[in-house]
């Protein structure tokens, strides 16, 4: 990811697209056995409530139970790349905390990280995060077993917006697992995309609602601080004439 | 006796801060929610990034002056908590100082430690320090300023004056009030000045006499107004400034200049916070601000600093308190850090209020915590609930201001005015005031 945002610059989804199709070392995977997982549905869901929320994706593996035990000689990963609306952002540092904490294999944040700026001031920014498959991650299901990866997410302030929200809709997020193949020599790893594989994506779009100002305040609210402002003002101006003692009248009355 | 009760006093309030800075250690590597400040981090990360000779300001959101980072190297070579025992350190120093300013005008005992108390004991200044915020650095020095200004030390006083200007900007606000009481009535050289002393004095008898001292016309200002002590002071706080200034923009360029400087003069953040402005700002954040607007919105902050100081300048403690609680409440943006500025001047003036606790001083310190509740429980409707109460938020800062101006006016209307400095050469005259 890091060489792809160095290189080309751009988080356009078109341009990525492109990309994925082109330049990924996937050759490689065909000539493994079939005991390697496989990544099927994937499921995303926004938890929380406001501006600090979750963005959790669940990943569910099609793997011959036998191949569980298999798995620590096959190192692989579960890499997601999210691509993040105009409108939200994740928190480098808070990502560095978590990795720390031990939460992920690694994390990075590309592009547009201004923790402040509102969001028509903003950019896009890409999360690529990286997860162990291994059999003490992967979460038992009558479905199978799954990996989920829960992506701390912080909302920007929206450009204004007559129904009072703003709709920040999040695109699917690429997949990839990718595994490094003993035996052979040490470096060789291979790199496969669920697209096509026939994994697809279990859960509807993901929106985000975000309260948003509405421009129809905008004159009432401004009149109303200025004037807030001046009224304040001239009750501290009056109180401070009224009750301070450094005003000669008042000398001149008590001498 | 009770002197042993203002070193019991500092003892427990140094344990306590001990205390309370392992608790936060504690919790923030078992809890999800930090006890640590967020700003802290951001402090260490610069520290760490100047120990390694790079510029502290590729830390992003890092917006003080290279000093603060300079102080925090520790952190990256000793422990992580340093900074919080040097803040807190400092709290301590705030308390110490806040003691000596109050015995330099011969206050009570009892009058002492409780003003001392109101510092030391106010839950949101030991959380400040021990969370890792670096504001009691800044009140350690401004109280130290009143200190040497009190002592006569005038030169001292404009050395840390640049200093604290450079670190934090805000007490630029108090330029003009320190120049006035800079009067060559008050300040010879090679002569400590004359304090006034604490008077137990009920109503306005007292006063008569220090008015007749005072003589504050246009005619004295005019013709006084460059007094040796004056130009001197002004002189080395610019010097010491610019210096600073010029020191760090050569070694960090404009990246400092933006970040510590630029960045605070023409803040207009458009998130929520307790300034009335917030919201005018976001609903105006995609139009230019017009020079009129701009104005406009300045005026009120102008008047009431200008009229403040006039009034109060010669009472420079009370002084420094109004100036800095109209400052905050017209500025903005307003966070709860800002508070801590006039916090640690609120012990200077309690021994000259006439404020009851019961029921006067209660009921200030109810509505005045009472409106910030009021705002935090919209604002966490907004940011923890999403829903839009933009509307309401703002009606509950418009409330903030109202409750700030009404406990300003409280303070103003019971503060017993007494300028701190006494004319020279009506020492031994019969109209100077009289020791009790």
């Amino acid at each position: 990811m890091e060489s792809y945002h160095g290189e080309y610059g751009s988080l356009l989804d078109s341009d990525f697209q492109d990309f994925i199709a082109r330049g990924l070392p996937s050759g490689l995977c065909g000539m493994l056995p079939d005991d390697l997982p496989r990544l099927s549905v994937l499921q995303q869901n926004l938890i929380g409530e406001g501006s600090h929320r979750l963005l959790s994706s669940s990943i569910r593996l099609n793997i011959e139970p036998k191949s569980l035990t298999k798995l620590p000689t096959h190192s692989c990963e579960v890499i997601l790349i999210e691509r993040l609306p105009i409108g939200v952002f994740a928190d480098p540092f808070e990502l560095q905390h978590l990795l720390q904490r031990g939460v992920f294999n690694n994390i990075a944040v590309f592009g547009d990280t201004n923790l402040e700026l509102p969001s028509f001031l903003s950019n896009h920014s890409v999360v690529e995060v990286h997860m162990d498959v291994g059999p003490n991650l992967l979460i038992s299901h009558k479905n199978g077993p799954y990996i989920n990866i829960a992506l701390p997410l912080h909302a920007r302030y929206p450009p204004l917006d007559a129904s009072g929200y703003s709709r920040v809709k999040f695109g699917a997020p690429d997949v990839f697992m990718c595994c490094s193949i003993e035996g052979n020599s040490p470096n060789q790893s291979c790199l496969f995309s669920p697209t096509g594989d026939g994994a697809e994506l279990g859960s509807g779009e993901i929106v985000w609602r975000i309260p948003a100002g509405r421009k129809t305040h905008a004159e009432v609210v401004s009149i109303v601080t200025f004037i807030s402002a001046i009224v304040s003002t001239l009750f501290i101006v009056l109180a401070s004439i009224f009750y301070s003692k450094a005003i000669p009248y008042k000398t001149l009355k008590q001498s | 006796m009770t002197s042993v009760n203002i070193r019991a006093l500092l003892l427990f309030s140094a344990i306590f801060r001990v205390i309370l800075i392992l608790y936060g250690e504690w919790q923030d590597s078992h809890m999800e929610v930090r006890y640590t400040d967020v700003d802290y981090l951001v402090f260490s990360d610069a520290a760490s990034l100047m120990a390694s000779g790079d510029s502290p300001y590729k830390r992003t959101t890092y917006r003080y002056s290279p000093l603060l980072a300079f102080l925090l190297i520790p952190n990256a070579i000793i422990h992580r908590s340093w900074g919080k025992f040097l803040f807190s350190a400092s709290d301590l120093l705030v308390g110490f100082f806040i003691r000596s300013i109050l015995k330099l005008r011969r206050v009570p005992e009892n009058l002492c430690t409780y003003s001392v108390m109101i510092w030391l004991l106010n839950p949101f200044t030991f959380t400040i320090g021990t969370r890792g915020n670096c504001e009691p650095i800044v009140c350690a020095v401004i109280l130290w300023i009143i200190i040497c200004l009190m002592n006569g030390n005038v030169l001292q006083a404009a050395f840390w004056y640049g200093l604290v200007v450079h670190f934090r900007i805000y007490p630029i606000i108090y330029a003009l009030p320190i120049i006035l009481i800079l009067d060559s009535n008050f300040f010879h050289s090679g002569q400590k000045p004359f304090l006034s002393y604490w008077t137990a004095g009920h109503g306005k008898t007292t006063q008569s006499s220090t008015d007749a001292t005072y003589h504050y016309n246009m005619q004295n200002v005019l013709t006084k107004i460059f007094t040796r002590q004056r130009v001197m002071f002004g002189l080395v706080s610019a010097i010491v400034f610019f210096s600073f200034t010029g020191l760090f923009f050569y070694l960090y360029g404009w990246a400092f200049l933006h970040e510590a400087l630029l960045y605070h003069l023409t803040r207009t953040d458009p998130r929520h916070n307790f300034s009335v402005y917030f919201y005018h700002i976001y609903l105006h954040y995609e139009k230019e601000i017009s020079v009129l607007e701009k104005f406009i919105s300045f005026l009120p902050q102008f008047m009431v600093q200008l009229v403040l100081i006039s009034c109060f300048a010669q009472d420079f403690p009370i002084c420094f308190f109004v100036q800095t609680v109209a400052f905050v409440a017209f500025n903005k943006v307003i966070t709860a850090q800002y508070f801590v500025w006039f916090f640690c001047l609120l012990p200077l003036i309690l021994p000259w209020s006439s404020m009851k606790l019961k029921w006067e001083g209660i009921c200030c310190f109810s509505v005045w915590m009472g409106a910030q509740i009021h705002w935090l429980m919209w604002g966490y409707m907004l940011e923890f609930k999403g829903k839009n109460v933009f509307l309401q938020l703002w009606m509950a800062s418009l409330v903030f201001l109202a409750a700030n101006t009404l406990v300003l006016i409280m303070i103003i209307r019971h503060h017993r005015y007494s300028p701190v400095f006494r004319h020279l050469e009506l020492k031994s005259s019969k109209n100077s005031v009289k020791l009790e």
